[in-house]
């Protein structure tokens, strides 16, 4: 295993020109309130005192998509870099945002020990979907995942569990902590989610560049050829299905304190897909396309909402089955993978968004 | 007998497994059986809910044998079939029901799918032309904008016979059951808005033409960057000017004839309009399938994740076209008048009144079985599980399928055109999966989560049966099939367990929860399933 040599981290100066981009969007994001408030002509003052405005809607959508751009890393790190497909991802994500509510609002639990709860029930779903994990491969998991998930999905939805979880209509009447209430301290909950993605990013950054991370690509490559290197691959699978899991969870947690109302559709499969089309989007196996994709997904679906109303999610369909013809490997895939230079000619570059000859399953 | 037992010995997991199966069936039997009554009616809870399980696994069976073909052959894994199943569900509704708006919409689309009958001999044209770099790789996309102008032109203005959507919110209930007795006043359509016929029926073909143009020369850059097979035929292919001729001739006549045909199909009995149904439903399935087979599936061959994904968006598409069309609320479709009579005589005591009175029921054991849902589905699963299996072993086209299922590149190698057998499979499970949609939709009635329900079934039978085995999906359908009804009728019931003084009644989330459990443990036993291939 030492034979693998990890990128250099060591050193500031290295460390910020390996991620000069991201910092720079860090940067951009920290500053994103203040430049909205200016833009509408609102105070300083009265933005951070979350006063209505530009500002504050914008701030919403922004934890929206932080929030989204979490649960998509989470699902890239188990389908991009280690090749699980689970189709019980959404699961992960309901169980979080469930927990987080029932807890505030029939336990009143405080927010410490929900963190904690919360990341016991991320690594208890991630064993029970590692007792298939060692017998059935590819598709046939996707099969399992999905029927684990679908179960839990109409589960939260039964009259049965309709004073805990709130049936079909989803669980209302939650009331966050004062002092990460999303109205009134929603500047601050903004700033939250900004450090918990950015810090979830970096931290996946660090798990995909170790030896570890390095094992889950090569199970996603081939796993045979990792078994015979002498690598046991359900433990790397393990690892990547826990750590995706408690990710996911958290992403749930949030999503739990944000809304208002803590919909089922969250756990459905729809909501899986989702995140396999966030990935898409930005790029399967990136870390940066998942946020990126994250981030085009929420925008375009939100505008599309807006401005078509009802026939929006066709067009997201149609949108999805042109990337998936033409531009399989995402925004940052494409950037990445490709290279693309403006100087080779839009020719050129539609010749090298074609679909590969590799396997890929 | 070694041979029974050397096969013992090799399926172990399998015959411990099935053992199990069959004495937990055996058990759930004697626990229905009615201890108070007296001789046969003893069983009538037995009867019934066998029945029922057949019902609910004939559907499942329907859509998951198609399915597991089309995954066996391309490894294709069509995550759009509970969509597609619900497409048949509605068209066959709309045919049943509303058999004048189907007359309308035949025209437009029979004149829309003329143009890509000539694709042939576009595909002859190009290839003769050899069109430079620049216009090969700019016709097809200027050919699809053209189109999308055109029919977006031609096609809003085209009198459809609709219902109203709208009138949904006033009250939902009237609303449904309007729409499901097929009463609610439609628009009378009063020929082309705005434009002569002869242009609006013009640019329809036009429109075809051009998405055909289109098609083509996608196909043609495809084979020159060497990424698609394409056999070059050296004699202009005449007879798709002749198939394009007549789909034309056809279109106009039924539009110059559409009011005296819409008449006469409202006036026919339901059973006429019943089968009817059934066609029109399985031939949208297969157009549909070859459609997407040969447009999005095809691209994208080798490359299998990226066709469950895609599979995922067009299932997405699909729904929500058809809330658009159809709108929200639920419809009940009617049952033909064979299965439906209520009168005098019914319900049946005896097989001879059954088919004398035509009745809706039959007197079982002294319970009341559905004739339409528990035994006319049933059978009409077991037929086609029986002319399929003969499809698959007796035909030149079964024995070529079976063959890709176990090598597909062998086959290739023997010379035989793989490509034109993965659009036939493909359209055939499509249109097994409308079939089931038709074919179910009077007893489950229609909605727009219809295909989300049974796609979790049937992948949850194909999961047990094992993915790729054709007696794998009967096994696993009926599985599913008896097991749900099992719960549901010992959730009326309820289950006596020992040192408990209350029975317990499984809730209905149990049902699907149950199902999932099953599959979770067979799984575990048997990895490929019941009748997977070993990897």
């Amino acid at each position: 295993m030492t034979t693998i040599t990890s990128p250099q981290t060591n050193g500031l100066g290295q460390f910020f020109k390996n991620n000069r981009g991201v910092l720079f969007s860090i940067a951009g994001l920290i500053f994103l309130p203040f430049a909205l408030t200016l833009l509408d002509g609102q105070s300083i003052g009265s933005m951070l005192a979350n006063e209505s405005g530009l500002s504050k809607f914008y701030q919403g959508l922004a934890i929206e998509i932080f929030i989204l751009a979490i649960y998509a890393l989470s699902y890239d790190l188990l389908f991009g870099i280690t090749g699980l497909l689970s189709f019980g991802h959404a699961m992960f994500f309901g169980v979080g945002a469930y927990l987080t509510g029932i807890m505030l609002k029939s336990f009143s639990w405080g927010l410490l020990p929900i963190i904690g709860l919360v990341a016991v029930a991320g690594l208890v779903m991630a064993l029970i979907f590692s007792i298939v994990l060692p017998r059935v491969k590819g598709i046939t998991f996707a099969l399992v995942t999905l029927g684990i998930a679908q179960v839990f999905y109409i589960v939260i939805q039964s009259r049965e569990m309709a004073d805990l979880a709130g049936a079909e209509i989803g669980l209302q009447g939650v009331t966050p902590p004062a002092y990460l209430n999303p109205v009134e301290q929603r500047l601050r909950f903004y700033y939250v989610g900004l450090v918990v993605l950015f810090g979830v990013y970096f931290l996946y950054k660090r798990f995909v560049d170790s030896p570890t991370g390095h094992v889950c690509v090569a199970i996603r490559e081939n796993e045979d050829r990792a078994t015979m290197l002498g690598f046991n691959t359900f433990y790397f699978k393990l690892v990547a299905l826990t750590i995706s899991s408690i990710t996911a969870a958290f992403a749930g947690a949030m999503h739990g304190l944000f809304h208002p109302i803590i919909r089922p559709g969250i756990a459905s499969s729809h909501y899986t897909i989702a995140a396999l089309l966030m990935i898409l989007m930005g790029g399967i196996g990136t870390l940066d396309g998942a946020i990126i994709g994250a981030a085009t997904f929420k925008l375009l679906s939100f505008y599309l909402e807006k401005w078509f109303g009802g026939t929006s999610q066709v067009i997201i369909g149609v949108v999805y089955i042109m990337l998936v013809l033409f531009l399989p490997y995402g925004i940052v895939g494409t950037w990445k993978l490709r290279g693309v230079r403006l100087r080779d000619g839009w020719r050129d570059f539609l010749q090298r968004l074609k679909p590969s000859q590799t396997n890929n399953d | 007998m070694t041979t029974l037992l050397q096969s013992f010995r090799k399926n172990r997991a399998l015959w411990v497994t099935l053992l199990v199966l069959c004495i937990t069936f055996l058990m759930a039997v004697r626990g229905l059986v009615d201890p108070i009554a007296e001789g046969g009616e003893r069983y009538k809870n037995v009867v019934i809910t066998i029945l029922r399980g057949l019902s609910t696994g004939s559907i499942i069976f329907l859509v998951a044998s198609g399915f597991s073909i089309i995954f066996g052959l391309m490894n294709v894994l069509n995550m759009a079939h509970g969509a597609l199943f619900m497409i048949g569900a509605y068209v066959g509704w709309t045919m049943a029901v509303r058999p004048d708006t189907v007359v309308d919409a035949f025209t437009p689309l029979v004149l829309l799918s003329a143009g890509f009958t000539l694709l042939p001999f576009l595909d002859w044209s190009l290839q003769k032309l050899n069109l430079p770099k620049v216009a090969g790789g700019l016709l097809p996309w200027v050919g699809l904008i053209l189109a999308i102008v055109v029919l977006g032109f031609a096609f809003p203005k085209y009198p459809i016979t609709s219902w109203d959507v709208g009138s949904y919110e006033i009250s939902p209930t009237n609303y449904a059951f309007a729409a499901s007795q097929g009463q609610l006043v439609a628009p009378e359509p009063e020929g082309f808005a705005g434009i002569s016929p002869l242009v609006g029926l013009g640019s329809i073909i036009l429109g075809g033409i051009l998405a055909a143009i289109s098609m083509a020369g996608f196909a043609a850059n495809r084979r020159r960057s060497g990424a698609g097979t394409g056999s070059t035929k050296e004699s202009l292919p005449w007879k798709s000017f002749l198939i394009f001729i007549g789909l034309v001739f056809l279109g106009w006549i039924v539009y110059f004839f559409n009011t005296p045909i819409s008449t006469f199909l409202l006036n026919i009995d339901t059973t006429w309009l019943f089968i009817l149904a059934v066609l029109v439903a399985v031939a949208t399935g297969v157009l549909l399938g070859a459609l997407i087979e040969a447009t999005l599936v095809r691209p994208l061959y080798e490359t299998h994740l990226y066709v469950l994904m895609l599979t995922l968006g067009v299932s997405s598409i699909i729904i929500e076209v058809v809330r658009a069309i159809w709108g929200a609320p639920e419809f009940t479709m009617p049952r033909p008048s064979i299965f439906d009579g209520t009168g005098e005589g019914c319900p049946a005591e005896s097989l001879g009144a059954l088919i004398e009175h035509k009745c809706s029921t039959i007197q079982v054991l002294g319970g009341r079985v559905r004739t339409y849902n528990e035994i006319f589905i049933p059978i009409l699963g077991i037929v086609v599980l029986i002319t399929v299996w003969i499809l698959l072993q007796r035909t030149r086209l079964g024995m070529i399928v079976r063959a890709g299922v176990q090598d597909s590149d062998m086959v290739k190698a023997l010379g035989i055109n793989v490509q034109r057998i993965f659009t036939i499979v493909f359209a055939l499970g499509v249109g097994l999966a409308t079939l089931g949609g038709v074919i179910g939709a009077p007893s489950t009635g229609l909605t727009t989560t219809l295909g989300d329900s049974l796609l979790i079934n049937l992948l949850v039978a194909l999961a047990i049966g094992g993915l790729t085995s054709y007696p794998g999906a009967a096994a696993g359908a009926l599985i599913v099939g008896l097991l749900q009804q099992f719960i549901i009728k010992y959730g009326q019931i309820g289950i006596h367990i020992p040192f408990m003084d209350e029975p317990f009644k499984p809730t209905p989330p149990l049902v699907p929860a149950m199902t999932v459990l099953l599959m979770v443990v067979i799984l575990l036993v048997m990895p490929n399933g019941l009748f997977g291939r070993k990897e």
